[in-house]
């Protein structure tokens, strides 16, 4: 089975290439900043006025032909209206990020903790032995578990009608056990801060009535700062055990580039269910101080949620497709004794199935007060000889003022 | 010679493009200008208010609240506003007040002037009246005197069966705050009617009819309203309710007249 399965799987493997083309010119930081600033910028006019166009030209047909359609049920149709107010599943589950929007001049605080536990070697759909996973590559050292931890803080603010920012510090945990051929157990540890993730939220579509319930649609943008440390160290028994080793990539808590998140998301609620789609890329463009790219990832998720006490709880169950390239490039500081050492090694395929639970508590002091739990398995994993996933698990708090 | 060109090119551009923004609106002193007087009726019996349990600020609201859009008393209706449409020069607007009904204590306040300035004072979840006027272009200062806050959403009604509310400002309204909102001509073009209402509070729901001379009048408890200091003229007198759609007569005014004309609604 090959990786590049979906044809959007080519396009960004595609990114990957782009460097590639301009091999030989030598840019300063600060051209590079103006130029990505001035597309940016550039890109933002372009989808402003393409939105607009949309949002009067065709969208406008769309409208009508709905209002026509739920006039016949004596039915307004509202357009616009992104406010889901008094219902715990107005928010998606708390493990998808940036699945809502905020009004102008509303504040939300996030906390959230993730764990995610990883357990035992797969080549392909397959679970494989120890020996057989260090025969893969020839290393002398194999991965028996490992365990991130993620601590996420962040905020969100309605701008204006149409643009939402926000910003995620997360700090990470990361714990590796690993076994040598000869017997010999150890784990070695990385923690600090991760990469900060600045995003934006621009609403583009929404409309609702009663009979058809509401769709509300926006484009995601983030970009994550390369705050993480890519070169963490740990203690290992190699080498007498006195030297800090360089640990392989997936203990990395950052990626050490300047990257993005274009996406799009849809939200519908009708009476108590609610539902929503979102697919978010990961493009990471050229390579870091290490000299190495990690690869560009695919998040799909599609949800349905359900208001079991209304205004209080509601349930969800998410199936989060996620696929993520193979690194490119090296760091040459990293020893290849292990699978996790080899960047052409680490990409690969991954459906959960994820179940959770939001709460919805009275607000207090105009303080609206959200509790969320969602965990999940994985139900499918295609790898390269690495830890296969165990569970997934999701803990968070939101307060919107 | 191209400097010229240019400069008047500039000119010409600049007072062009200025003209958009001018309230299309010009106060005279009005001689012998006519008056209108007329009442809006209800034919049949007005459906019941819709209530609400009130979840967000009950201590501020009330437990219960009530919406009655179709306000009929002895067969008369409240809230009809009347609008004479095409109305390009006359009387300056005059300051006028316009309080919600209890048990909310919002007011719709007009300044006189030569535009229509309009302050919404809400107090108690409670923006104002049912209905009101606004104008393109102009400033709506919203007064928030509740300790609790309030979402402000405004809609426009569009669609060629104007059946689609369509969003055109959101804002956060906190507690004990001020703001003031325009409502651009871009986002009113082809609208006739805004509707106010609070993402957090379904009760508070109010309708205001785009107007762009001080020619309105909104009918009283009595079902009565008048228009006075009309110029003479022939226009097109606008009934508008938000829940009983649209009528409209055409009126030939004279010097000094006294008109009576009369709507009459039913669902």
């Amino acid at each position: 089975m090959r990786d590049d399965w979906f044809v959007c799987l080519f396009i960004f493997e595609g990114f990957q290439k782009i460097p590639e083309l301009f091999k030989g010119f030598h840019i300063s930081k600060k051209i590079t900043f103006a130029l990505v600033l001035s597309t940016t910028l550039s890109l933002s006019a372009i989808l402003g006025k393409a939105y607009a166009a949309l949002l009067d030209g065709v969208m406008s047909g769309v409208e009508e032909s709905l209002a026509s359609h739920v006039a016949k049920k004596g039915e307004q149709l509202l357009t616009g209206n992104f406010y889901t107010a008094e219902k715990p599943n107005a928010h998606g589950p708390i493990g998808q990020m940036g699945d809502h929007t905020h009004e102008k001049g509303e504040f939300m605080w996030s906390y959230r903790y993730m764990n995610m536990f990883m357990k035992e070697t797969r080549q392909g759909t397959n679970t494989v032995s120890d020996a057989v996973g260090r025969g893969l590559v020839g290393s002398s050292i194999s991965p028996l578990s490992m365990e991130m931890e993620m601590h996420m803080f962040g905020a969100m603010y309605g701008v204006n009608d149409t643009l939402t920012v926000m910003v995620m510090v997360p700090y990470l945990r990361n714990g590796m056990r690993m076994t040598h051929s000869n017997g010999t157990a150890f784990t070695t540890r990385s923690e600090g801060l991760g990469d900060i993730k600045f995003g934006s939220l621009w609403r583009l579509w929404a409309v609702e009535a009663q009979s058809i319930g509401a769709h509300r649609f926006h484009f995601n943008f983030s970009v994550s700062l390369p705050t993480g440390d890519t070169s963490p160290t740990d203690r290992t028994p190699l080498m007498g055990g006195n030297d800090n080793m360089r640990l392989p990539y997936p203990m990395h808590l950052g990626s050490g580039t300047w990257d993005f998140y274009p996406g799009l998301t849809y939200g519908g609620e009708k009476g108590r269910a609610s539902w929503g789609f979102q697919a978010i890329g990961s493009i990471r463009p050229g390579k870091n101080n290490n000299r190495f790219q990690k690869g560009n990832a695919l998040d799909l998720n599609v949800h349905g949620a359900y208001e079991i006490v209304p205004k209080w709880v509601s349930s969800s169950l998410r199936f989060a497709y996620k696929y993520w390239g193979n690194y490119s490039g090296a760091d040459s500081a990293i020893t290849k004794n292990v699978q996790a050492a080899y960047p052409e090694k680490l990409g690969g395929v991954r459906v959960d199935v994820l179940a959770g639970v939001n709460f919805l508590l009275p607000e207090f002091a105009g303080i609206e007060t959200r509790l969320a739990i969602e965990g999940g398995v994985p139900i499918y994993q295609w790898l390269r000889g690495q830890l296969e996933t165990d569970s997934v698990v999701t803990l968070g708090w939101q307060g919107v003022y | 010679m191209l400097k010229e060109t240019v400069a008047v090119a500039s000119c010409s551009l600049t007072f062009f493009g200025l003209s958009f923004f001018v309230f299309g609106y010009d106060v005279i002193p009005v001689v012998n200008g006519a008056t209108i007087v007329g009442k809006a009726a209800f034919i049949g019996v007005p459906p019941a208010p819709r209530v609400f349990n009130v979840n967000k600020g009950p201590e501020v609201c009330g437990k219960v609240r009530s919406l009655e859009k179709i306000q009929v008393k002895n067969g008369l209706l409240k809230g009809v506003v009347i609008v004479l449409e095409g109305v390009k020069n006359g009387k300056a607007f005059e300051t006028k007040a316009f309080k919600a009904k209890l048990p909310g204590e919002g007011e719709f306040q007009y300044e006189s002037g030569e535009v229509l300035n309009l302050d919404v004072s809400q107090k108690k979840c409670n923006f104002g009246p049912v209905t009101g006027v606004v104008a393109k272009g102009q400033p709506i200062e919203f007064e928030n005197r509740d300790p609790i806050k309030h979402i402000l959403r405004t809609y426009v009604l569009r669609g060629k069966d104007a059946n689609i509310l369509r969003t055109i400002n959101t804002k956060n309204l906190s507690a004990h705050s001020k703001m003031t909102q325009t409502l651009s001509s871009k986002k009113l073009q082809n609208a006739r009617v805004v509707a106010l209402t609070c993402d957090r509070h379904d009760f508070m729901e109010n309708w205001m009819y785009l107007v762009d001379s001080p020619y309105f009048a909104i009918s009283d408890e009595g079902g009565q309203f008048s228009l006075d200091q009309v110029p003479p003229g022939q226009y097109e007198l606008v009934a508008w309710h938000p829940e009983l759609g649209t009528q409209k007569q055409t009126v030939n005014v004279t010097v000094d007249s006294n008109l009576e004309v009369s709507f009459e609604f039913n669902q």
